[in-house]
């Protein structure tokens, strides 16, 4: 819809007043419910963020965790780590799947995949950490490390990757492609030169939504990365790592000030890195609207 | 292909200084020795006063402690994931069988008061014993003013309200030395639940479940008429919520305070009946002047470790750990509440530390 | 190399497949000892841990063993039953104020602002309802619904202390309803005019031409995000966990009961459930985790039925 709605406020003659106040009740339980939402968004960020500043100091950045003290860098980073793994394991493969959909989508496998990729998106996270609890913690013997975790995150996040790259392919016009085949151009050269490209926005958008979920991520990582006080030694397997959303959940139940202070603070770094990757990701979306040159 | 390919270059780029510091990272951990800690959280609090300790001594051992309650901490050790699981229960039989090279080690002695949150009462300290409690937790007893326990507590005014039980909802051994306070002093909790470190809790209207023993500490604080047990080593915190402290009653019929006067009274009936492998119930011990819930805090240890440094490394800590002039000096376990071991149990913890390979 | 990407797209689906495929195998010595009384009893009980495993039918399991959740299926679908109730009414109504009340150039922002409910982290929420919701509804809101209105079917009674299944099912509502909101906002924006403005010329007010004319032609759009949005509140975790009061072995006996669900009983239950001998406890676990798998393919996969069946590419993408 566009600006050209016509103005809410105009004044209907000769309405009866039972219509009116329909109207006028319609539109109230709209800003009504519209209201309880901001409401509660903002009670959210308020609250995190009054009681996050409040915990935030220097030292919590710079210093590991000491049992229910100390600092969060080994939580920062490990969130990093985690998140990024995820993403090196999750990308290639949900890129080429959403090749796969957008250039030979027509094929008989095609809307199989699509609608188990669909489906795979609501899938319980808390079912993909037992599930890679029991392969590869237990039965792999990887014990708590980077590389369960990482498969968690990679697993959670590979619908997400695969489906959005899918519609930011398929939104490249199907002009650009014919001419570039009647130039002589091949399948690969297609997709590398031609639509990659000028999807690539719109893919990267996908990916970064893939890991503001990565980032906020928890149940699953509990079973497959574990915790640790430390920083991390560059073991893929058998050494356990620590991480923000670890740090909420553990610290905020323990009956100490500081181990709270800990939990809040994790809770103001989550929350925030959560809202950059997500207005990053609107503006890459935008930026993608503009690069192309007519969806 | 040109802007795909830039990107190529750059990924491969950065993926190159990706394993550089891969390499890096991994010649830096070669020197060091990667401990994982998992398991009760009424040992947890004393892990983490001891690490800063022992670091000085040991810089090259690099120990992470987790707070998930005793069941994690018993079934990582068996699976191999944490080399020490801790826990105040002792492993099942059936399980030993399975795993015959798993060691219990004790590391100190500890406690578990039982905890109230009743408004205007938690200056005193209740009378409780363990078939009121079995009443409270299996839903017999459902109101504060209950005979049973006014009975017990003459000239004090207990409030017409519904008790609210707190338990564990994690595997945790506090649960266990709980329910086998239970288990020995009222049969009929014994036949129809009995104990572990996971119970299938009589269903209670309003009853809650907590996650560790922070958890308990926070709910019981958190909800007015709440009962809960907690361990020990959160004393500090339940004075500080200002929670009431039961007096429970011991197999000689008396009513006596968690104090380290009673838990040593307790812990000296029982150290000539602990076995070489020490796994033991210290609870319901006999003696006038025994306080009930006492308990060995073990280390679960597999006695086969992946590399000799790591054996030497937890031998090492392991024997720092219970010595008196170091994890077993007064000046750490004094502010958990927690007895240190007597000698002859040190000398059967030893043993048994000796073990690991 | 059309191949190849096939091969990939085809691991990508297998992984769903696999899954399920896998809690299937390590659930069915569960699946043969428990039969229908798993989904019918609501008694969990992982047995004696320090008894001696014994032999029934032919599988060594604790002694007292027995597994039923019908408290965790009640609590599942109840919890996600008042959210979904909750959220939908609020979703609609909200994108309508959005698509309608708030000027274009600024909708983008406004909307987001709200739909960023949907990318805070589920353990974030947990910490938000420990912290400030639960005391609140526990000292002000409950006791005043039970005293007021007591009169309705399961809003009398004790009110508790605020972990239970009204304070999770507001939870989930606020973590699902930005689902809603954008795909109905979607489909009334993206709504050709003609029909809208034929209303208005006929006479009909601007809330009577919503009710009517646009809102009927996102009826599917509505439909389908609110079944996703079930599926979403089926399997929260964390903030369930934090916020439910994790009952076990009862039903709820009001809303403010405390409640457990499959996918934090998963989590609070899993460590325990690995220290028992026989092993029968991790495969009975495997089992509620089969339930959920299983309730949640069905629920997606009615969505994007639906979903499919209105737009058969591209708009099925929730933002």
């Amino acid at each position: 819809m566009t600006a050209s709605a016509p103005p809410l406020n105009r004044k209907p003659q000769g309405l009866s007043l039972r219509r009116r106040l329909t109207d006028l009740l319609g539109w109230t339980a709209c800003t009504v419910a519209f209201l309880v939402l901001a409401a509660a968004m903002t009670s959210i960020l308020v609250g995190v963020a009054r009681r996050g500043m409040g915990a935030m100091h220097w030292g919590l950045l710079t210093e590991i965790t000491q049992g229910t003290g100390g600092g969060l860098l080994n939580a920062i980073e490990g969130t990093l780590v985690l998140a990024f793994g995820g993403l090196l394991l999750a990308v290639p493969l949900g890129v080429a799947c959403g090749i796969y959909l957008a250039e030979f989508g027509q094929g008989k496998g095609a809307p199989t995949v699509r609608f188990l990729a669909d489906v795979m998106v609501g899938l319980p996270s808390i079912v993909v950490g037992y599930f890679v609890y029991i392969l590869a913690v237990e039965d792999l013997g990887w014990n708590f490390s980077v590389a369960a975790g990482s498969i968690a995150l990679a697993i959670i996040s590979l619908p997400y990757i695969c489906r959005s790259s899918e519609l930011a392919i398929r939104q490249v016009p199907q002009d650009l492609r014919n001419a570039a085949r009647a130039l002589g151009a091949g399948d690969n050269r297609v997709i590398f030169s031609i639509a990659l490209p000028l999807a690539l926005p719109a893919i990267f958008t996908g990916i970064l939504l893939a890991l503001a979920i990565s980032v906020g991520e928890t149940a699953p990582l509990l079973y497959t990365a574990g915790w640790s006080n430390y920083l991390w030694t560059g073991h893929l397997v058998r050494e356990p790592i620590g991480y923000l959303t670890y740090a909420i959940w553990a610290f905020i139940t323990e009956p100490f000030t500081e181990a709270h202070a800990l939990a809040y603070a994790a809770a103001l770094l989550v929350t925030l890195f959560v809202l950059i990757i997500s207005v990053a990701s609107r503006l890459a979306l935008a930026a993608s609207r503009r690069r192309l040159p007519h969806a | 292909m040109k802007p795909f390919a830039t990107i190529l270059q750059r990924r491969g780029a950065r993926l190159a200084i990706f394993c550089l510091a891969l390499a890096c990272a991994g010649a830096l951990a070669a020197q060091t020795i990667n401990l994982l800690e998992t398991g009760s959280s009424l040992l947890y609090p004393l892990f983490n006063l001891w690490l800063p300790a022992y670091h000085r001594i040991a810089p090259e051992v690099r120990i992470t402690t987790q707070s998930t309650g005793s069941g994690t901490g018993i079934s990582d050790a068996v699976a191999g994931i944490a080399q020490i699981g801790a826990s105040d229960a002792y492993m099942a039989d059936a399980m030993m069988r399975q795993h015959p090279g798993m060691l219990n080690i004790p590391l100190a002695i500890s406690m578990q008061m039982v905890n109230y949150n009743l408004p205007g009462l938690n200056g005193r300290n209740l009378k409780l014993s363990g078939p009121v409690l079995a009443g409270i937790y299996s839903g017999s007893i459902r109101y504060w003013d209950d005979g049973q326990i006014q009975a017990m507590n003459p000239g004090v005014r207990l409030p017409h309200h519904a008790i609210i039980p707190v338990h564990r909802t994690d595997g945790s051994g506090d649960t266990f030395i709980f329910t086998q306070y239970l288990s020995f002093s009222t049969p009929s909790w014994s036949n129809n639940v009995s104990y572990g470190t996971t119970i299938s809790w009589p269903a209670v209207p309003g009853e809650l479940g907590a996650e560790g023993n922070p958890g308990m500490v926070t709910a019981t604080q958190g909800n007015p008429y709440t009962i809960a047990y907690i361990g020990t080593s959160y004393e500090q915190a339940i004075r500080r919520a200002r929670l009431g402290i039961a007096a429970l009653k011991n197999r000689a019929g008396q009513f006596v305070l968690p104090t380290s006067a009673t838990a040593k009274a307790a812990a000296a009936q029982m150290v000539a009946k602990t076995p070489k492998d020490e796994r033991i119930s210290l609870i319901f011990a006999p003696g006038p002047t025994s306080y009930p819930i006492i308990n060995y805090e073990y280390a679960i240890v597999n006695s086969r470790q992946a590399s000799a440094a790591i054996a030497a490394a937890m031998r090492k800590f392991f024997t720092w750990a219970m010595s008196s002039s170091g994890g077993n000096a007064p000046h750490f376990l004094n502010q958990v509440n927690f007895v240190a071991l007597p000698a002859p149990v040190v000398r059967l913890s030893a043993a048994q530390v000796a073990q690991i390979q | 190399m059309r191949r190849v990407y096939a091969a990939l797209a085809a691991l990508v689906a297998a992984i769903l497949v696999a899954i399920v495929a896998f809690f299937a195998v390590e659930a069915w010595p569960a699946i043969g000892l428990n039969g229908w009384h798993f989904l019918t009893h609501d008694v969990w009980d992982v047995g004696r841990q320090y008894g001696n495993p014994i032999l029934r039918d032919g599988r060594l399991v604790l002694p007292g063993a027995h597994y039923g959740i019908l408290f965790l299926i009640v609590g599942t679908l109840l919890s996600t039953a008042i959210a979904v109730v909750l959220a939908v009414p609020i979703g609609v109504l909200a994108a309508i104020f959005l698509a309608e009340c708030i000027p274009a150039a600024l909708r983008t922002w406004v909307s987001f602002f709200v739909e960023m409910l949907a990318a805070i982290p589920s353990v974030v929420f947990g910490l938000w309802g420990y912290i400030f919701l639960i005391p609140f509804l526990a000292r002000h809101v409950f006791p005043w619904m039970a005293a007021h209105l007591g009169f309705l079917p399961y809003f009398g009674g004790a009110t508790g202390s605020g972990y239970g299944l009204l304070t999770s099912g507001l939870v989930l509502a606020l973590m699902i309803v930005p689902l809603v909101t954008s795909t109905v906002r979607d489909a009334l924006v993206a709504q050709p005019h003609g029909l809208r403005d034929a209303a208005l010329a006929l006479g009909a007010t601007r809330f009577e031409t919503l009710r009517t004319v646009q809102l009927p032609g996102t009826r599917r759009a509505m439909t389908g995000s609110a079944i996703l949005a079930t599926g979403r509140a089926l399997g929260e975790t964390m903030a369930v966990l934090m916020i439910s009061g994790n009952a076990l072995n009862y039903l709820p006996t009001n809303i403010y009961s405390p409640i457990s669900t499959m996918a934090s009983f998963i989590v609070s239950q899993l460590d325990g459930a690995l220290q028992d001998p026989t092993g029968m406890a991790v495969r009975a676990l495997a089992e509620v985790a089969l339930v959920l798998c299983l309730i949640s393919v069905v629920v997606n996969s009615l969505a994007r039925g639906l979903l499919y069946w209105q737009d058969r590419i591209s708009s099925a993408w929730p933002a």
